[in-house]
Formats: structure tokens, sequence, C-alpha cells
């Protein structure tokens, strides 16, 4: 508690509290980073669940710089939003929610991944596919519905 | 523009009043707005950088398979979009960073509409990591970056209010 109210009073949270333009602003890039990571996810993942074919899986590992660049420009607005109010935040169930879903969902676009290389059954693969894209589904639905349960 | 007349029909609509009256049906339609974006923009993602080159590791016959998909999230987010504005069509038809998206998005469908007669056939011969021509490649960075200026646009438009 001691380190998100240093946080929230810091610098950071004054910026992103009382600069006019400042919320909308790292609110519109943590939407364009959104897109970006989630939407390279979304895509990888229909390719696995037997989507164009004829697009080989593992050319999507290049794929993946798109959207690492995507998860680092919101994991920096998201910490620049979070400071906003980080001793509510934290203790929100549905922000709790969200990352959780987030790191899950990321972990299993890796164990997706493997099960390609190491040629694991289809079944499986997609299994992971649908895991993975349900997570970043249910961490984009937590993250809107933030503003509505604060 | 005289927008008024329209924006009192729309609150007359059978969808103004349901948004009005179920107070779950906006954040829901928001949610679904953002999923819809997700898909939309991931789905071009793959088509544009493939285009433009930046991804000539994907078959470029193959990544037009996700044009449909593009269109299916376009098509989630103007149903809920139609949605939002029947709500309450007195808030965004005045808004500045509505206008602005609602222009931008006409632009982009001018520009995808240009891709899908002008470019996609003569793209699909490509071979496997074979340059498009530079013309196509102009569209697809257009696309790219209208389509992020609309997200922006989208997300200012609670902060853009007269």
């Amino acid at each position: 508690m001691g380190f998100l109210l240093w946080y929230e009073n810091g610098p950071v949270g004054v910026f992103i509290r009382e600069s006019l333009w400042g919320y909308p602003i790292v609110l519109s890039s943590h939407a364009v980073g959104m897109a970006t990571v989630m939407g390279v996810a979304v895509a990888l993942n229909l390719r696995v669940l037997g989507y164009a074919k004829n697009i080989s899986i593992l050319s999507f590992d290049k794929l993946f710089i798109v959207g690492w660049v995507g998860f680092l420009i919101n994991l920096i607005s998201g910490l620049i939003l979070f400071a906003g109010s980080a001793s509510m935040y934290f203790f929100q169930g549905v922000f709790q929610i969200k990352i959780l879903a987030i790191v899950i969902g990321g972990v299993f676009m890796k164990f997706v991944m493997n099960s390609v290389r190491e040629n694991k059954p289809l079944i499986t693969q997609k299994l992971l596919a649908g895991i993975s894209i349900a997570c970043w589904t249910i961490g984009v639905v937590a993250g809107r519905l933030m503003a509505y349960l604060a | 523009m005289n927008w008024e007349p329209l924006a009192t029909w729309l609150e007359s609509t059978w969808l103004h009043n349901k948004m009005v009256e179920i107070y779950w049906l906006f954040p829901m339609s928001e949610t679904l707005h953002f999923i819809g974006l997700t898909v939309m923009f991931g789905a071009l993602i793959v088509v544009d950088f493939r285009v433009m080159g930046l991804a000539k590791f994907i078959n470029m016959k193959e990544s037009m398979k996700f044009i449909p998909i593009a269109i299916a999230g376009f098509a989630v987010n103007l149903l809920t979009g139609i949605a939002f504005l029947c709500a309450d069509p007195f808030r965004y038809f005045p808004n500045f960073a509505f206008q602005w998206k609602m222009a931008l998005i006409v632009i982009a469908g001018i520009n995808a509409l240009w891709f899908w007669f002008g470019e996609h056939k003569e793209l699909s011969q490509l071979a496997d990591g074979q340059d498009a021509p530079l013309r196509a490649k102009v569209i697809a960075l257009v696309s790219i970056v209208l389509w992020v200026l609309v997200i922006i646009a989208g997300r200012m438009l609670p902060y853009a209010e007269v």
C-alpha cells in the first residue's frame, strides 16, 4: 500500500491527473497498443485454429515483433494510467482479472507456438489457441469494464 | 449540416429506448466495440504488413483471407456504433472527435474499396516473398495510418464534448 501511494502521489500520478491532454493521449495510445498486440494474437490463434491454412504458422513468429511493440506501448501507457489512482485500481476486482487474463493469455501464446514447433496433435494446438484467445478477450472486456465498475 | 432532425428521430427509435432502459446494454456494446476493433485491426495488420513488404514471409493470397475477418470486425463495430449513436445522438453529432472519426472512416473505406477493386486481383498473383507494386504499398500504409487515427479519434470522444 505504501508503494501504491508513493507511486500515485509521485510525478507520474500528478501528470496524468492534472495535465489537460495527458490522460486522453495516454488512453488513446493504450487503445492503439491493445489493438496491435491483441490483433496479432487473434490473427495467430485464428491460423492455429485452422483458418488460412496456407500461411505457415511459424512465419507468424516474425509478426510477433509487431505484437511486442503493441505490448510495450501498453505496458508503458498502462503504468502511467495506473499512477492516476494506483491505490484504487490495485484492489479493483475487474483490474485484477484484466492483468491475470493478459498474463495467462501471453503465456498460452508461448504454449501455442511450442506445441506447433514440437508437432503436438492438432487438437492440442487448437485447444491451447482457444484458451489463449479466450484470455485475451477477457482481458479486453475486463479492461473496458474498469470504467463502469470503479 | 443540420443534424438535429436526424438526432430527434434517432431518439424516438426502439434502439434508443433499449439502450437507455437496459443499464448493461451500453457497457456491453462498448466491450463488443473493443473486441471488434481488435479483430479488425489484427486482420488488417496481416494484410497491410504483407502488402507493405514488412511481412513478406506470409503468403499473399492467403493473407487476403483476413479481409473477410476485418469486414466482420467492422460489421460488429458498425452495429454497436449505431447503438451508441441512437443512445445519445445530441451528444455525438456536435462532438468534433466524433466528426473526425466518421470522416476518417469514410476515407479509410474509400481506400479499402480502391484496394479491393483496383489492387487485390493483381496482388493475389504475387509469388511468395515477392514485392507488391509501390501503389499498393502506399494504399496499405494509408490504411494502417487511417485506422490508427480512427481508434485515437474514438478514444478521444469523451474528452471532446462541446
